[in-house]
């Protein structure tokens, strides 16, 4: 019986492999189309170097498509330098370009036949197809639970959260990108190789959109997605054949209905069907990891002098000068507007000072794209505005946090060396015991983005904790909580602070500020206007005038 | 889709028996294994094989190529009529989409090969499909007749691959050679679009036959067979001052292309390859078309009694007129016809063995036969005059 839909069972398979080549950068959150003309490069390619004859019994695959996924990897790697800079649609259209451009060149070049194409022997045989198949989704699935695919997804919920738990955006994106490349490269040259024949327009756009179609109705969240849109589209045309469906209008009219549907009622593609059986669980058993010391009370941590920040006329921060020494709890208050969330995206690294100078944990704050050095460093931190990952669990969330304490664990996964497991359950007891810490424990397994509000600030604080962070920054942590949350969070700081942590907490409850800090700053118009302890800030004339704007109570909350 | 011109009876099932092909189950009948339909009593007109003849078409019915498919399926179907009124054998046609994509058209010859047995498959539509799948039904020992196919190499694929459309290198000679005697053209200016397979042949073919008749090329253009705004090149060719334009380019390039010619002043014949040989042509370049040359596989004028008797029952059938994709579609289907009767059976490799051997069978293309599996009949040098084509003298 399947052996009279060879054909069809080896196009499902080789489909699958293309989507694979989308989904390998739809995961990382990058839409790229110039598959197709990679794909059509490595085809070409081995047209070249295959040999005539078996190669030590086996088929001239074995040079074939590894000579293709090495075209399609290089190739992949000199388009990233100049276009992994550009996102969304931008990156869509410039590798579009290339892809085009590639097309053009082999369809005028002399050695690819033009547009007359080559025609090849036929050696991909099912077996060949589904081998290498299950090949590239056994890469997806080892890729799902280690270090690389959890910073995959991260940059695919939120970018700059990411780099703010350590993650290095430029290199990860680029290694999906290149990953992509070898799989494109791969299809190439099984798809020359099963349909006898190649000619560049095999390669053009309508190819490129198909594979993203397939990608996206198979959905890019779970590893099997771009298996079940292959599966998906190239069986539906072969079904109306077998029921007989008319063909003219009608047979392309219900392939588009059906399409419509899926991406109406399952916006995360096929694989949504799927249960998360198996989210990973807490064994209480296996302690937190062991990690480095925290710096003895009283080393620097932070030196700011004469810090700035200006977009063009603006001056968000001015000529700040800061110190901030080892266990201390540094809030820092001022008016909406006053420069508080610039300064501490400055100490973060993920905005560049434009005059003076500052170190944290020894890093000088320097150039653009440098933010996972600071995490790296020991500086971790939670937004104003939360950035959780919201299509991640909870725990999953928190494991990204502790991206700067763990190993990468892929190839060791990949070989399924006993060490990758441990490493990997150390990071689940490291994640797994920051949530404990804010009281998220019983929630693991719940999507951050149907948190409560209150939850969700828990969690940003428990995801930046479990990056062992020496600077923990809290960018109002307290906002929306009522009077019991936001005391129960500074008895939680507290804590924090007497376990070494130094805290850097920006606060509109002044209440709580006062109660919970060792030393206070308070910024005006981007300008230091006071500092000293909570009890001298209290008091302060000028605080009082240009902060609280008026002669009310200092404890009131603003 | 399915067409069948009968049913398959009990009778039928008896004969099956009778004539001592075993099958374990006798409901198999419905879908007779082509070697098991076998052999019939006499030969030519009083052949008779009780079993239906199964033949497959994979024809692009949707896609890019959808139009050039549908007028395929027309000539099928007035074939298959004409074919029922005729004594002795009967077709089972089954006529498949493969949606201008290669892959898929994989997937229907693989059906004709062995889950849907037939005894030989029509088509594909396009030369870069027939490229892929061609091959398939050589190594199952399945003849194919392309219906459509023009470009180089196809019946190179092997001995079970045949064609009845003339191919460009036939065609391009003659309508060269007729325009130059014709008109007394001394040099040219050749455009073509270098990204499409069909039209690139089509150059390769047209520089040959210019060489050969010893006529001048002095500028030869190139643009994408999705330019629609030729002006600068039309401009450039004009400033060389050519007794003629010779295109080669699909017709959604050709419609644009002698209007903006026209449009810019440019009033020398313009020869064109097979991509312009559509009525289409006329209805949307109008009066822009006059003085364009084309040559073809068929003469639609022409008044031999073959070709007299396809219009007719075209026009009764389809309501309007045929297209030269439906006189190839319905010349393939009769050359089957005569094909299985010459050897009076509906096994694959008779019907190979005697398509070859076809000889100078009357068609509506003219006097017929295969040489080498190639197509031999004339072709004819048509030129846009009052807004049809008719035959250059």
């Amino acid at each position: 019986m399947l052996g009279d839909y060879t054909a069809t069972l080896t196009l499902i398979a080789l489909t699958a492999i293309f989507a694979y080549s989308f989904y390998a950068v739809l995961m990382a959150g990058q839409l790229s189309l110039g598959q197709a003309g990679l794909a059509s490069l490595a085809g070409f390619s081995a047209t070249v170097v295959m040999p005539d004859s078996p190669v030590v019994g086996l088929s001239p695959l074995v040079v074939g498509i590894p000579v293709g996924m090495l075209v399609g990897a290089c190739v992949a790697f000199l388009l990233g330098l100049p276009v992994m800079r550009l996102r969304g649609v931008f990156l869509a259209i410039a590798t579009l370009g290339f892809a085009e451009m590639v097309r053009i060149v082999l369809i005028n070049a002399e050695w690819t036949g033009g547009a007359q194409g080559t025609s090849v022997p036929k050696l991909v045989t099912p077996g060949i197809a589904w081998g290498c198949l299950l090949l590239v989704a056994y890469w997806f699935w080892r890729l799902g639970g280690s270090r690389f695919g959890r910073g995959l997804a991260a940059i695919r919920e939120d970018e700059l959260a990411a780099r703010a738990m350590g993650v290095h955006i430029s290199r990860y994106r680029m290694a999906a990108f290149v990953t992509s490349g070898a799989i494109a490269g791969m299809y190439g040259v099984l798809l020359a190789y099963f349909s006898r024949f190649i000619t560049p327009d095999d390669f053009g756009f309508a190819a490129a959109v198909d594979g993203l179609v397939t990608a996206v109705v198979g959905g890019s969240l779970l590893f099997l997605g771009p298996l079940l849109g292959s599966g998906f589209l190239t069986s539906v045309p072969e079904i109306q054949r077998a029921l007989g469906v008319e063909a003219g209008w009608i047979r392309p009219f219900l392939s588009g209905l059906l399409l419509l549907v899926v991406i109406l009622f399952l916006p995360g593609g096929l694989s949504s069907l799927i249960p998360r059986w198996r989210t990973p669980r807490l064994d209480p058993s296996i302690p937190a990891p062991e990690l480095p010391a925290l710096p003895p009370p009283g080393t620097s941590v932070l030196s700011l002098k004469g810090l700035g920040k200006a977009y063009g006329g603006l001056h968000a921060v001015r000529s700040v000068d800061l110190e901030l020494g080892s266990g201390e709890i540094l809030g820092l208050i001022g008016p909406n507007g006053a420069g508080k969330t610039t300064l501490v995206n400055l100490i973060s690294g993920l905005s560049v000072p434009t005059s003076g100078t500052g170190t944290v944990l020894g890093i000088p704050l320097g150039p653009e794209g440098q933010g996972h050095r600071f995490a790296r460093a020991g500086v971790s931190r939670t937004f104003q505005h939360s950035k959780l990952f919201d299509r991640l669990t909870v725990l999953e969330n928190a494991l990204v946090g502790a991206h700067v304490v763990t190993r990468p664990t892929l190839l060791r996964r990949l070989l399924w060396l006993p060490s990758a497991r441990r490493d990997e359950q150390r990071a689940l007891a490291q994640a797994g015991a920051q949530l404990a810490r804010v009281g998220l424990a019983d929630r693991a397994g719940v999507n951050a983005g149907a948190l409560s509000y209150g939850d969700r600030r828990r969690l940003e604080i428990a995801r930046a904790l479990a990056a062992h962070p020496t600077l923990l920054i809290l960018d109002e942590p307290a906002a929306g909580m009522n009077h019991v949350e936001a005391q129960e969070l500074s008895t939680l700081i507290r804590t924090l602070a007497e376990d070494g942590i130094t805290v850097l907490l920006i606060e509109h409850n002044v209440r709580m500020v006062l109660e919970t800090c060792t030393r206070i700053v308070v910024l005006n118009f981007g300008g230091v206007i006071a500092a000293g302890d909570p009890a001298t800030i209290a008091k302060d004339p000028v605080v009082i005038e240009a902060y609280l704007g008026s002669d009310g109570p200092a404890d009131s909350r603003v | 889709m399915r067409i069948r011109t009968a049913s398959v009876s009990t009778a039928a099932a008896l004969a099956l028996l009778v004539t001592g092909c075993a099958s374990e189950d006798p409901a198999d009948t419905a879908a007779p294994a082509p070697q098991a339909s076998g052999g019939g009593g006499g030969s030519g007109e009083d052949c008779v094989i009780e079993e239906p003849v199964p033949v497959g078409a994979a024809l692009s019915l949707t896609g890019a190529a959808a139009s050039y498919g549908q007028s395929q399926q027309k000539g099928l179907e007035v074939a298959l009529d004409d074919l029922a009124e005729k004594e002795g054998v009967t077709y089972e046609l089954a006529i498949e989409d493969d949606a201008t994509d290669p892959k898929q058209g994989i997937a229907v010859f693989e059906q004709f090969i062995s889950r849907e047995p037939v005894s030989i498959i029509l088509g594909p539509t396009l030369s870069n499909a027939a490229k892929t799948t061609d091959p398939i039904a050589q190594e199952e020992g399945v003849p194919v007749l392309g219906i459509s196919n023009t470009a180089a190499g196809i019946t190179e694929i092997g001995d079970y691959i045949f064609r009845n459309s003339l191919p460009e290198t036939a065609v391009i000679p003659q309508t060269i050679a007729k325009a130059k005697e014709s008109l007394g053209l001394e040099k040219v200016v050749v455009m073509y679009s270098n990204d499409d397979a069909f039209t690139e042949s089509g150059f390769t073919a047209f520089e040959a036959a210019l060489e050969e008749e010893g006529l001048e090329t002095v500028e030869t253009l190139t643009f994408s067979k999705a330019d629609t705004d030729f002006r600068a090149l039309l401009t450039e060719a004009k400033a060389a001052q050519p007794d003629a334009l010779v295109v080669s380019g699909l017709i959604e390039a050709a419609i644009p292309l002698v209007t903006q010619a026209r449009e810019l002043g440019i009033e020398v014949p313009i020869i064109g390859g097979n991509g312009f040989n559509s009525p289409q042509l006329m209805a949307d370049a109008g009066a822009a078309a006059e003085g364009v040359i084309v040559g073809a596989a068929w003469n639609s004028a022409s008044e031999s009694e073959e070709n007299a008797a396809f219009l007719e029952a075209f026009e009764a059938k389809h309501d309007g007129k045929p297209d030269q994709f439906a006189a190839q579609a319905y010349t393939g289907m009769m050359l089957v016809d005569a094909a299985v009767r010459a050897g009076c059976s509906a096994e694959r490799d008779a019907i190979q063995a005697s398509l070859g051997s076809l000889q100078d069978i009357p068609t509506p293309l003219g006097t017929f036969s295969f040489d080498n599996r190639e197509p031999q009949h004339p072709a004819v040098v048509q030129i846009v005059e009052g807004g049809t084509f008719t035959v250059l003298d």
